[in-house]
């Protein structure tokens, strides 16, 4: 595997607060990467670094081998699409993709056309006027069409319907199925998107908390029923995310570190289910939460246990 | 430079409303203007040429339209992946190239207003007072450089916007308020308004038109193009 972009002890300090600290991690080339986390782990700024719309406090970021700050070599061929952007006000959806397929050398007008008719844009209506569903599949329809080798989605469909967000995991599917590119997605709808991710980026507090490709996830990770000796016995052999106990039984998200773990657990007497990114992610993200507090306030702990 | 060019295109997606809105504005000053003038009669009424300050309109648009240049254009520039530096490229292309077509423009009509004697009412409007200058470069020049002063001052001004947001614009007002008020106490202190009026008035048109103006967007340019370096879209 080549790395379309690499993240090097990159440190981002805005005043008063620290975004990415130390981080260090690739984005793998040609394949779809989902860039995880909760609001505020630092999943945009990361982006705004890729694309040179910020320069990190220290480290170094590279893409496509190069520093992308005021490079056009990496920013011809490097496309962003975010929940957040502006369009000029007296701009019509035509005038955007037409400006668009000025800009990006590798832009399919056909694709584009496609798209905006399967998304039912109106491209003579101003992107102001637009709902914000629209204004997002406009977006995602300049994200497409770009078919840049290297392309980035923030969060690309907020006020989207169902319909429409099915209709775009179909088209990137499918495009990406015949013109393999680097794609980075961010999003909060992991269940929706797992099935089209093949690596998964989990930041949380500005480091990287997971950092692994998604078919060794779902391998890996298990949830496991059973009397809570039994669960507590397996969960310290491997990685323990997340307990919950009632009367004896456990329920626990493990991280197994053996490939026989699974029968392990079953010669245990547990009964043993797949776990999803999405329940994954959200037990890391509370297990370094809680460890988080657990530091802050080691003396408070201390009493308790004692 | 493709990438500069594309830029420079962007500014011009609306031609309609880029160049119509400055000239429909100084078209209606100046029609207002003719109207006065020929109901006033205001030829009869005083003697020599009259002037007005009508034309300042037009420059007045330039500035803003090239403030939302900026404010509008960078943040979606920026988007699809266009560095800084072919965006500020673009947009100052396009601000000489529109000074250049404005300029010729100007000095046709004012090559009118001069043949038919101020539009037969001793109006002038395009050319008024030590505007008006005999050779027809130098007319252009007279029209083009100001008017490059005036767009690149909205360039800037956009982008202390875009880099240091509402509060950039408050400091950037006030410190020019205060210092220009703070010069007029000083000259007022030390009564040297009429040694500035007599200075001002030794001064030739030309350096008043022509050097100052270039001056300032010179200087203008490079300190727009370090603060856009920076600034985030």
């Amino acid at each position: 595997m080549t790395a379309a972009a690499t993240f090097d002890s990159v440190t981002m300090r805005f005043r008063g607060h620290t975004a990415l600290e130390d981080l260090t991690t690739t984005v793998q080339a040609d394949t779809i990467t989902g860039l995880l986390g909760r609001n505020g782990a630092g999943k945009t700024t990361m982006m705004q670094l890729l694309t040179g719309h910020r320069v990190p406090t220290s480290g170094q970021v590279r893409v496509l081998g190069e520093t992308p700050f005021e490079n056009d070599g990496v920013l011809s061929r490097l496309c962003f699409i975010k929940e957040s952007q502006r369009y000029p006000d007296q701009f019509r959806v035509c005038d955007a993709v037409s400006v668009a397929a000025s800009v990006y050398p590798q832009w399919d007008a056909d694709l584009a056309a496609q798209l905006l008719e399967d998304f039912e844009l109106p491209v003579r209506r101003p992107i102001k006027k637009l709902s914000r569903g629209m204004t997002s599949a406009v977006g995602i329809v300049l994200g497409l069409a770009s078919r840049a080798p290297v392309t980035l989605f923030d969060e690309p469909y907020l006020g989207l319907d169902a319909v429409a967000r099915q209709l775009f995991y179909d088209r990137l599917l499918a495009d990406y199925a015949e013109h393999p590119r680097t794609i980075v997605l961010s999003t909060h709808l992991i269940e929706e998107i797992s099935d089209l991710l093949e690596h998964v980026l989990l930041i949380d507090h500005g480091r990287v908390l997971l950092d692994a490709d998604a078919e060794t996830l779902r391998a890996t990770a298990l949830t496991v029923t059973g009397p809570a000796r039994q669960v507590a016995t397996f969960g310290a052999a491997h990685e323990l995310l997340r307990t919950e106990s009632m009367a004896g039984q456990s329920r626990a998200i493990v991280r197994t570190r053996t490939a026989t773990a699974h029968r392990t657990a079953a010669d245990l007497g547990l009964t043993v289910e797949p776990t999803s990114i999405q329940q994954l992610v959200v037990a890391m993200s509370q297990a370094t939460t809680a460890g988080r507090s657990a530091t802050t306030f080691p003396s408070d702990l201390q009493g308790v246990s004692r | 430079m493709n990438r500069a060019v594309a830029a420079a295109r962007m500014q011009l997606v609306h031609p309609l409303l880029t160049f119509g809105v400055p000239w429909a504005i100084v078209l209606s000053s100046f029609a207002i203007n003719l109207a006065i003038w020929g109901f006033g009669d205001v030829a009869a009424q005083s003697p020599g040429d009259g002037s007005t300050g009508g034309l300042a309109s037009l420059y007045i648009t330039v500035l803003i339209v090239f403030i939302q240049a900026v404010t509008q254009m960078f943040p979606f520039a920026m988007g699809l992946s266009l560095s800084r530096r072919d965006f500020y490229l673009g947009t100052v292309l396009t601000a000489v190239l529109q000074a250049a077509g404005y300029a010729v423009v100007l000095t046709v009509l004012a090559a009118i207003e001069g043949a038919s004697d101020g539009w037969g009412m001793r109006l002038h409007f395009w050319a008024p007072g030590v505007l008006d200058v005999d050779n027809v470069a130098l007319q252009f020049v007279v029209f083009a450089v100001p008017m490059v002063a005036c767009a690149f001052l909205g360039i800037a001004i956009g982008v202390v916007f875009k880099r240091w947001g509402a509060p950039g614009l408050y400091a950037l007002t006030l410190t020019t308020l205060i210092g220009g008020g703070l010069l007029a106490v000083w000259a007022t202190w030390q009564t040297a308004w009429g040694d500035v009026f007599d200075w001002l008035g030794d001064r030739s048109v030309y350096s008043l038109t022509l050097g100052f103006p270039a001056a300032l967007a010179v200087a203008l340019a490079a300190l727009t193009f370090l603060g856009i370096r920076r600034a985030v879209p």
